[in-house]
């Protein structure tokens, strides 16, 4: 186990997003599960919507969301940490990343959140964080990316 | 089967959670955004926060490839709306309403929908089983609509009590196929004469149950 500094989990499930803070997430997160010899699990959702039987043939198809997965696993190499990787379909994307937490019993669920605003300028924060931290039973890390210079 | 609900009151709400009980595919549609959130929050993200009278959204909800619109709303024009829409435009094999005024009935099944549910004409029907009541008492609907099974009590001052069945000038398209006298079930002959207490079951067109009623129960009959 890492020394009494180092944040300790024993398995953490990291929600991919595809979008620009999946390195950072998975970085830190891999830096940090090394230090502790724990086990990380990069998750990334394709959402289907009702169009679709749940079960039809999308996520297998994808290759931005097989390209998201390939990211994550590259980043967590290069911190010399080995990440397994899951794709998942389903309608909800909150609802599956909880879901995987919880057959997986993981003790940590570890997020990226991107700095955007809607138009008005209000700070947005999406839909699936705030389902993730109403209805995660684990603990929850929410990482936020830096607020651009020009808005800072 | 996949199963569209359109309309998350009390009546939607139970039908979702007893069709995701028995394994079924379920999506749910509530236009009011609070609600749908609370029921979504209860049974999980099978919820669309969208009014499904509107084409885009039923074809978000996956109207394309649903086995079973319910519309289930408290309104009767938006039941049929989403039905007529479910019908003939998404192809939906199976359409069933909740027709909330009796009275809409008719226009329902004109108008294609397969299945319609009146609790008002539940209740009714339930109510006059367990009560003396001069009218005529509703007791199926046959084919989508065009006949009705219906069962007249014979009261004292009743027109037909004391005469012979086939004297009495039924309507056309009506017609008297049996007679319940104490408890037991006869066919009704030419003979037949038709006796106080008797329950006279008829076949016939709703247009005709004015006439009808006329012929057995009498107008301003007192019990």
């Amino acid at each position: 186990m890492g020394d009494s500094s180092t944040p300790q989990f024993r398995r953490a499930v990291v929600a991919l997003s595809g979008g620009r803070t999946d390195r950072q997430i998975v970085s830190l997160a891999s830096e940090i599960a090394k230090a502790g010899h724990a086990e990380l699990v990069g998750v990334h959702v394709v959402e289907i919507d009702w169009t679709l039987p749940l079960d039809a043939d999308v996520a297998g198809r994808d290759e931005a969301a097989q390209r998201v997965l390939d990211i994550a696993e590259a980043t967590a190499e290069a911190s010399r940490f080995k990440l397994e990787t899951v794709l998942l379909q389903a309608r909800d994307v909150g609802a599956a990343i909880v879901d995987e937490a919880i057959e997986r019993s993981a003790d940590l669920l570890i997020c990226g959140l991107p700095f955007r605003r809607r138009f008005g300028g209000e700070f947005a924060v999406g839909r699936t964080i705030p389902y993730i931290l109403k209805n995660a039973p684990c603990a929850v890390w929410v990482i936020r990316e830096a607020m651009p210079e020009e808005q800072a | 089967m996949f199963v569209l609900v359109v309309g998350g009151g009390k009546v939607g709400y139970y039908l979702t959670k007893e069709l995701i009980a028995s394994g079924h595919e379920v999506v749910l549609m509530e236009k009011h955004q609070q609600r749908a959130d609370q029921i979504k929050d209860e049974i999980g993200s099978v919820v669309i926060a969208h009014d499904g009278c509107e084409g885009k959204y039923l074809a978000e909800a996956g109207a394309n490839r649903a086995d079973i619109v319910a519309a289930v709303t408290g309104d009767d024009e938006d039941n049929l709306v989403i039905c007529q829409m479910a019908k003939h435009h998404f192809d939906v094999p199976r359409t069933i309403a909740r027709v909330n005024n009796p009275k809409n009935e008719g226009l329902f099944r004109h108008l294609g929908v397969d299945e319609i549910i009146s609790p008002t004409r539940m209740i009714l029907g339930s109510i006059e089983q367990d009560i003396p009541v001069h009218e005529l008492l509703h007791l199926a609907a046959l084919g989508i609509g065009e006949l009705e099974i219906i069962e007249a009590r014979l009261q004292p001052g009743s027109p037909a009590v004391g005469r012979l069945a086939a004297d009495l000038s039924l309507p056309q398209g009506c017609s008297l196929f049996g007679v319940i006298r104490n408890g037991m079930p006869t066919p009704l002959r030419t003979d037949t004469v038709l006796a106080e207490g008797d329950k006279v079951i008829a076949i016939g067109k709703p247009d005709c149950e004015a006439e009808l009623r006329g012929q057995l129960i009498g107008h301003g009959v007192e019990a």
